[in-house]
């Protein structure tokens, strides 16, 4: 993305040493403590204009990061600053200037119609009144909801509600914008409808900071990735960096029917292999494989899978995904 | 301003969901219509003024029951729909929002007020004759006002816990008990006088049957002795709430359990 628009130099999100502890009980007379370290001294920054990535497995810190950076959460140590504001100390000057987009089917209310939703929210952000109306329908627009802005949201269909939740994070006009997956479950045109509205509100010159599960739309859509695993950073570049990681690496793709996770760990097990990822559904299973010589490891992979139904194998460029999963492998 | 949008807005708000739901109607008629039933079955065979005291204390019930009911599942309502997170991720302060809805709440508790009465009046022909009415109304607004107050109090803890129902029940009856609207304060025991004086709506059903029962002797303090201990208590659970909300809001901050159902 940074090769067809410009880059701030300005730093509008800064995070340092960032820390966030969970600290939760159970048990009624027995109290039993437990604490978990969800976020564990991360440091970056974000320029002006730049879409920043956080990719990660579940429970890798993603949200929690995203919602200390919100002012949802008060970070247990480190420090976060989002337009030279403290997220700590002055949340409600950060919340005035920045919109939170989430994916999912929550955080809306489904009783009342798209545009009610959105005079609420804008209401709340304080959004003045004589621009309030203009806004909204710019915003309709944008997401492409003005026919059914009046609509109750229940009857709305699960893209419509995540063109909704885009509305209602770019009601206030943010110059920040953090999304928590938000092409999550939509369906492909959905999806693609969200990236380019993604890629229209950069040009508009706002910076986002997203995280995603989608390896293709992290590479299509972020200036640079930080790859986060167990709370840590284990990885910061543009995706072509974090692609040159693996420069050294191929993959051996193989196509089957019938192929198991017991495939997966007798591959795993084969001296050699730095990573296996699999795509198992009913029909068909994809394992890509990686590997620094295909040329030496393909006998080997093909003798181990010698009793399963393999339709294909195919030696591959490694891929932003690939790199992604020998990172989290790696670090694991 | 960007605080009394947020109140204005949330009353708006709230009054959208009253509407969008129409079965709100009906614990608004059949609660009424039970507690005018059992009160004139009670005081049947009693003067006039008992039977107006019964009704007045059957209506007040009606609108505490509605304010706090409607306060905690509202909170709850919007935790279920993860909105809660999404609310207080705007500038706009917590306390502003809720204190919108809990004015909508004890407004809309009026409703139980006026079933009562008509059912009252028309179905069971109780003559309805309120010795000053100007008094009475607004010593009724007043009294509004004082419930709204005392929601916004209790629902700092709403937003804490996972289940605001359980609590919405368990406030609905000892405030029918300590307020005197099921039976007069001085039939309670002594130790339970200072907790019931500490309540505004003890004062306000108090000022509402001094206005409407002629010859009415209740708390020493007369009329305007009631409305304005109804409006200093009210003030202090006003300013209570907000240091309530900001401790809330930090707490909530800090367990990171808002999104949590």
């Amino acid at each position: 993305m940074s090769e067809i628009r410009p880059i701030g130099t300005e730093k509008v999100i800064e995070v340092t040493d960032l820390v966030r502890v969970y600290k939760s009980s159970q048990g009624f007379i027995h109290k039993k403590k437990k604490e978990t370290l969800a976020v564990d001294r991360i440091s970056f920054s974000v320029k002006k204009g730049e879409l920043f990535g956080i990719l990660g497995p579940n429970g890798a810190g993603k949200t929690t990061t995203i919602k200390m950076l919100t002012t949802l959460l008060i970070p247990t140590s480190g420090s976060a600053k989002v337009l030279g504001f403290d997220v700590s100390k002055h949340p409600y000057e950060v919340r005035k200037r920045i919109g939170l987009i989430i994916g999912g089917e929550r955080g809306l209310y489904f009783r009342i119609s798209g545009r009610q939703n959105l005079r609420y929210f804008a209401d709340l952000y304080g959004v003045p009144r004589q621009e309030r109306e203009k806004r909204i329908e710019d915003v309709l627009r944008m997401v492409d909801l003005l026919d059914r802005c009046d609509d109750r949201v229940e009857d709305y269909s699960r893209g419509m509600k995540q063109r909704l939740h885009i509305a209602k994070g770019l009601i206030n006009d943010p110059e920040v914008i953090f999304m928590d997956e938000p092409t999550i479950g939509l369906d492909p045109q959905a999806s693609r409808d969200t990236r380019k509205l993604i890629k229209d509100l950069l040009v508009q010159g706002k910076t986002i900071l997203m995280t995603t599960h989608y390896m293709f739309e992290a590479d299509e859509l972020c200036d640079r990735l930080a790859v986060i695993n167990k709370g840590k950073i284990v990885a910061m570049d543009t995706p072509r960096g974090l692609k040159s990681l693996m420069k050294d690496t191929c993959v051996i793709e193989v196509e089957g029917f019938g192929l198991t996770d017991k495939d997966v760990e007798t591959l795993k097990a084969i001296p050699g292999v730095r990573a296996v990822s699999a795509t198992m559904n009913e029909d068909k299973q994809v394992l890509r494989v990686q590997v620094a010589d295909a040329g030496e490891m393909l006998a080997p992979i093909a003798g181990r899978l010698s009793g399963s139904n393999v339709i294909d194998m195919k030696v591959k460029e490694p891929t932003l995904e690939d790199a992604y999963l020998w990172l989290v492998e790696k670090n694991d | 301003m960007t605080r009394l949008r947020a109140l204005t807005s949330s009353f708006r708000h709230q009054m959208l969901h009253f509407f969008a739901e129409p079965q709100w109607l009906i614990p608004n008629i059949i609660a009424p219509f039970v507690m005018t039933l059992v009160a004139l079955m009670l005081f049947r065979n009693s003067s006039g003024n008992f039977v107006l005291y019964a009704i007045l204390g059957g209506g007040m019930m009606g609108m505490w029951g509605n304010t706090i009911y409607s306060s905690g599942y509202s909170i709850q309502f919007d935790r279920w729909n993860g909105t809660l997170e999404a609310v207080l991720a705007t500038p706009a302060p917590l306390v502003w929002i809720i204190a919108g809805r809990a004015l909508w709440n004890a407004l809309i508790g009026i409703l139980n007020a006026v079933f009562i009465f008509i059912i009252a009046v028309v179905w069971f022909q109780v003559p309805l004759a309120l010795a000053d009415p100007l008094l009475f109304f607004l010593a009724l607004f007043v009294t509004l006002l004082s419930l709204a107050a005392l929601g916004l109090v209790f629902s700092s803890a709403f937003v804490l816990t996972r289940n605001a129902n359980v609590l919405t029940n368990g406030l609905e009856f000892p405030i029918y008990v300590g307020t005197g609207t099921m039976f007069p304060i001085a039939m309670l025991p002594a130790w339970s006088g200072p907790l019931s004086l500490s309540l505004a709506p003890s004062w306000g059903i108090d000022a509402m049957r001094y206005s409407a029962l002629s010859g009415y002797v209740g708390l020493d303090m007369g009329y305007w002795g009631d409305m304005v201990m109804m409006i200093i208590l009210a003030f202090v659970y006003v300013t209570a709430a907000f240091l309530l909300f900001q401790k809330v809001e930090n707490r909530v901050r800090v367990k990171g359990d808002i999104g949590r159902i």
